[in-house]
């Protein structure tokens, strides 16, 4: 299955997770170096760490290939800024990991490099999300200590709700997207996934913008108050899985028995959110990827290409994309055009405005992207975080994936594209899901699964959103 | 480059000035009224024998205007194509409108979203960054100053400065677009509501088609990158150098305005000589530094088309327009303007209809050709780049540009008319202008000034000194380097300006003076001081008795001649004396006013009405 060239296929054998197609590549020297004696300053705080890179990140020592044949043998001339923060904190990069063809998909499927799989209960081969399943993947079984991902629509949460590690989305633009293979470039987002939210934060810290910038998004909070926690009632969908649904309660037992309160809030705008995701993110696809012609790098069809009866590289592309990526690029080129844009294109962005709205009408802080004047409007009735489910379902096995129609794809990412679309930072952390013994008795050892829940913050409150995700990871030990 | 005269120019500021002495000069000229002693001087970028002297026979003078005609013919074989043209008798049923959009590159030190330098005769894909390249991961970083340039093309073209504008993606694919689109300004430019106005000195001939000044609204400004170059190598290789990849353009898109092909090429010409003004662009269209696309339609000049018609921004009842794209020069602007209009004019009087398409022109060619129709046009997809955020322009950047804006050639022509301080013809000041990117124009302007604290004592040189330098920088220097490139250390404007106070204080003729300025021209280190004193230059006028003997002497020998203007009262016989009293002295010791005044004493006849 696995198409990777052979150099770097022997040394993915080496694993014993090969079969779950984790990797693209490996560094052949990603042993991790051990702590020196000056770990302790800041700037080594990832010394001997092991860190897995999507393989949508550019690096320059290991090919990037962002899941797709049209890059399948690209290596880039340069480090992304993330990777070279993460070198400089003195991180070892272990490999890059597999993902959906160029971050669009839900489950890790769509890679040229095979599909990644987690192992479920007896065996089954189980979806570990999408697209940076490759990365959650590889922390869930130890392969790295922390792995970056990248978050257009939910792709972090999603597999780490999948395979009960955390996955962190920050704000929109806090973590460079130079050298970032863009899908959707006003939702792409950097995100960082660990088995603790300590381990995250070392991550963040080295990679996100400087302290001094920071402060200026940061809202003052006296520290160790009781925070409202908001309950957005438009996430109680019907389709939500019971189990999940007594986690979610679950999980604000847990936050209300840490002293916080809980508050029933509503997002009216979000019923729309995916389907506004999923006209906008495609339209910037189409524009992102109309780049990759095999002229300048990646690879070209063989023969000519382009001739008087076709379009100018259409057999390079077409031979290069896979059916998912040709999909939203087709998709995306509609909404765009002359014919379309004012119906779909301008109807979803207002949309994604609409949605903005929403969350800035109930968190307490105001939002600091927006103008002076808004600024000075608090909202003490308002709520500090949301929590709700970070997908609606527990991962699938992959065999029922093979029949499920595109569109079912789409709706796993439900929850995650309206904090996308606003800009939020937001982390998954995994709950395990208690069932009821026939529950147990039908699916086995199934049941001892975990789910992630979901902490949404005001744009800037990533420290919070760390805070609240490290208090629910306490209480889940307690 | 042009401070010392700013100041004064602040009385010319207001641009829709109308240029009376244009005005006057457009008007048609019979062959017979140009007098002998000026024709020579127009002629003096056209004629290969040199400065003028003043005893040219007339036929000569014939001759050279009927030279000088063909040879502007030459220069612009569209001119008089059109005005055979202009005769065609379909054209006073159809009329034509044209739009041009004209790009431009600025002239900038980097690129406009990568801080890779730009450049011009570089080798290739050597200044290329990486989003340059479009490589994966890289993101655009929008270059600040190239919005200066950008900024002063748009002020210097009367455009409101926006003070929010935004960056788009246009896309299609060419090999040339590493990214799949251009990074352009679509829905939001950063200049609007401009215009342009031509004066009869901006056409060819100074003959306006249009009679008078006749203004052109400019739509917008926009920037936008430029694309790569694609080298054919026969017979099927495309080389690609990404070195003019995201070169920061500038484009400008004029309203449809324009009626004739000679306006639009003049336009086009204007637009060129006002950015270069500015020193907003890099090189001239024939370098590939300015291109062209032309809007084309006609219409029936007595029907309203009224809403039946096509509009554009506000222009309504306009014929079925076709584009022309990727006009590299003037001249194929006006060819491919004429070309399609008659094109499109045979179609409508044989019953067809005009498609909306695109065409392209190859220069010498007949006719336009088909690229591609309606059916195949392009949908950009114009999309909001979502990597580059607003450009924010505040009012303070607009005001210091617009107060540091270099004089624009219109206001210059203006100055240096009507000013009393220079008093040139309109002709002589758009030829100093044009002449050596302008520095001829600031060699003019120092040789005034340093006649000016000459002679600032005495008012009635002092206003003369303007007028005459013209002729000395234009005609006598003017011709000595008409073979040669411009040098202005060759005769230092000091020099000339030494020599021309001699002339005007009568000190030496000024065929002394046109003997020193080539002198110095072919390399006399000395002085003009010095090389005056050394070669006994110095005039000596005669004294008055000396004046009285000689006419004296000259009446006793042509007896007769005194007797046609006593008795037969033939006065103008008198000059004859004059020129005689002139030939029989040494060069220039002579005056013909004071010789004319002595004889009409001697002959008694009544002094001349001093003509004023």
């Amino acid at each position: 299955m696995s198409r990777l060239p052979a150099y770097y296929k022997s040394i993915a054998k080496q694993s014993k997770f090969a079969h779950l197609n984790v990797f693209i590549s490996l560094a052949e020297d990603a042993i991790a170096i051990p702590p020196t004696s000056d770990s302790n300053e800041p700037r080594h705080k990832l010394a001997g760490k092991r860190i897995a890179i999507k393989d949508n990140i550019c690096t320059s020592d290991l090919p990037t290939t962002a899941g797709s044949g049209i890059l399948k043998d690209f290596i880039s001339p340069y480090d992304a800024t993330v990777v070279k923060q993460l070198r400089d904190a003195g991180a070892t990069i272990s490999g890059k990991t597999n993902m959906d063809e160029f971050g669009m998909g839900s489950h890790s499927v769509h890679s040229f490099f095979g599909t990644v799989s987690q192992v479920g209960a007896g065996g089954v081969p189980l979806s570990a999300g999408g697209s940076s399943g490759g990365s959650a993947v590889a922390v869930k079984y130890g392969q790295c200590d922390v792995a970056l991902g990248t978050d257009t629509g939910g792709s972090v949460r999603l597999p780490a709700a999948y395979t009960g590690v955390i996955g962190f989305k920050p704000s929109y633009g806090l973590l460079s997207r130079w050298g970032v293979i863009a899908y959707a470039n006003s939702l792409d987002t950097v995100g960082i996934l660990a088995k603790s939210v300590d381990t995250i934060q070392s991550a963040f810290d080295p990679t996100s913008l400087p302290p001094s910038t920071r402060s200026r998004l940061r809202h003052p909070r006296p520290s160790n108050s009781p925070l409202r926690i908001g309950i957005p009632l438009e996430y109680n969908i019907s389709t939500l899985q019971p189990s999940i649904r007594k986690t979610w309660i679950r999980a604000l037992h847990l936050l209300e028995s840490k002293g916080h309160t809980l508050h029933i809030v509503s997002l009216p705008a979000t019923r729309h959110a995916l389907s506004a995701y999923y006209i906008l993110a495609p339209a910037e696809a189409s524009s992102n990827l109309a780049k990759y012609d095999g002229v300048r790098f990646g690879s070209r069809a063989d023969g000519k290409d382009g001739t008087p009866e076709s379009v100018l590289f259409a057999k390079t592309r077409g031979a290069g994309f896979g059916p998912e990526v040709r999909r939203r690029i087709l998709l995306g080129a509609f909404s765009l055009s002359a014919q379309a844009i004012d119906n779909y294109f301008i109807q979803a962005q207002k949309i994604r405005r609409l949605v903005q709205r929403d969350f800035d009408s109930v968190f307490r802080a105001s939002n600091p992207l927006l103008s002076d004047i808004e600024e000075e409007m608090g909202n003490d009735g308002g709520v500090d975080v949301l929590l709700c489910p970070t997908a609606p379902t527990l991962p699938p096995r992959i065999s029922e994936l093979e029949s499920q129609d595109p569109v079912a794809e789409t709706v796993n990412d439900v929850f995650t594209v309206p904090a996308s679309l606003a800009g939020l930072p937001a982390i998954s952390v995994p709950i395990g899901v208690r069932r009821s013994s026939n529950e147990i008795k039908e699916k086995g050892a199934e049941a001892e699964q975990a789910t992630g829940m979901q902490i949404i913050g005001q744009y800037g409150d990533d420290g919070l959103v760390l805070d609240v995700a490290r208090q629910l990871e306490e209480a889940v030990l307690e | 480059m042009l401070a010392p005269t700013r100041t004064a120019l602040s009385a010319f500021s207001t641009r829709q000035f109308l240029c009376q002495r244009c005005l006057r000069r457009a008007k048609p000229q019979p062959l017979a009224s140009a007098s002998p002693a000026r024709v020579p001087r127009r002629n003096f970028q056209t004629d290969g024998n040199g400065p003028s002297k003043d005893d040219l026979p007339f036929r000569k003078v014939l001759k050279d205007v009927a030279k000088q005609k063909k040879k502007l013919s030459r220069e612009n074989p569209g001119s008089s194509k059109n005005s055979q043209k202009d005769k065609d008798p379909r054209l006073e049923k159809w009329e034509l409108t044209v739009g041009i959009e004209i790009h431009a590159e600025l002239n900038t030190a980097r690129k406009l979203f990568s801080s890779a330098a730009t450049s011009i005769n570089a080798s290739p894909n050597t200044h290329v960054a990486l989003f340059d390249s479009a490589f994966p991961g890289s993101q655009p970083q929008f270059q600040v100053e190239t919005l200066i340039p950008a900024l002063r093309a748009a002020l210097a073209l009367n455009c409101d400065i926006q003070h929010k504008s935004t960056f788009d993606r246009k896309h299609y694919f060419y090999q040339d677009q590493p990214a799949g689109y251009q990074i352009t300004q679509y829905y939001e430019p950063f200049a609007r509501d401009g215009h342009v106005t031509l004066y009869p000195h901006d056409f060819p001939g100074g003959v306006s088609p249009e009679g008078g000044p006749v203004t052109i609204g400019i739509k917008q400004v926009q920037m936008e990158q430029d694309t790569a170059k694609t080298v054919l190598q026969p017979p099927s290789t495309h080389l690609l150098d990404f070195n003019r990849v995201s070169h920061p353009l500038v484009e400008i898109i004029t309203l449809p305005q324009l009626h004739h092909p000679r306006t639009a090429a003049a336009c086009v010409r204007k637009i060129q000589a006002i950015l270069k003004d500015v020193n907003a662009v890099t090189t001239g269209m024939e370098m590939g530094g300015l291109r062209a696309d032309v809007n084309v339609s006609v219409r029936e000049r007595n029907i309203s088309l009224g809403s039946a018609g096509h509009s554009y921004y506000g222009v309504t009842g306009l014929g079925q327009r076709t584009e022309i794209k990727n006009l590299a020069s003037i001249k194929a602007v006006e060819e491919a303007i004429i070309a399609e209009r008659d094109r499109q004019i045979e179609l409508l009087e044989g019953g067809g209809a005009v498609e909306g398409e695109t065409r392209g022109w190859t220069l010498g060619s007949k006719t336009t050709r088909r690229l591609r129709g309606k059916e195949g046009e392009i949908d950009y997809r114009y999309m909001p780049d979502p990597d580059i955020a607003p450009v924010i322009v505040g009012t303070a950047v607009v005001e210091h540009l617009q107060k540091t804006l270099p004089r624009l050639s219109d206001d210059c022509i203006k100055m240096l008319v009507d000013s009393k301080e220079y008093q040139l013809t309109s002709k002589d000041a758009s030829t100093l202008i044009l002449l050596d990117d302008g520095d001829r124009l600031d060699y003019y302007l120092d040789v005034v000034q340093k006649l000016q604290s000459a002679f600032s004592g005495n008012q009635k040189v002092f206003d003369r000194v303007g007028k005459a330098a013209g002729n000395w920088v234009l005609m006598e220097l003017g011709g000595l380097f008409k073979n040669e490139y411009w040098s202005e250390s060759r005769v230092p404007s000091s020099e000339l300006a030494s020599i021309i106070a001699h002339v005007l204080r009568k000190q030496i003729t000024g065929r002394t003076g046109k003997l020193l300025l080539s002198t110095k021209f072919d390399g006399d280190t000395r002085s003009v001081e010095q090389i005056i004193a050394d070669e006994d230059m110095l005039l000596q006028p005669l004294s008055r008795p000396e004046y009285i003997s000689l006419a004296e002497k000259l009446l006793q020998e042509k007896s007769d001649m005194v007797q046609d203007i006593i008795e037969k009262g033939q006065h103008q016989k008198v000059k004859w004396f004059v020129g005689q009293m002139m030939a029989r002295s040494a060069e220039g010791a002579v005056e013909p006013g004071s010789a004319e005044e002595v004889l009409r004493e001697l002959l008694k006849l009544p002094p001349v009405e001093q003509p004023k």
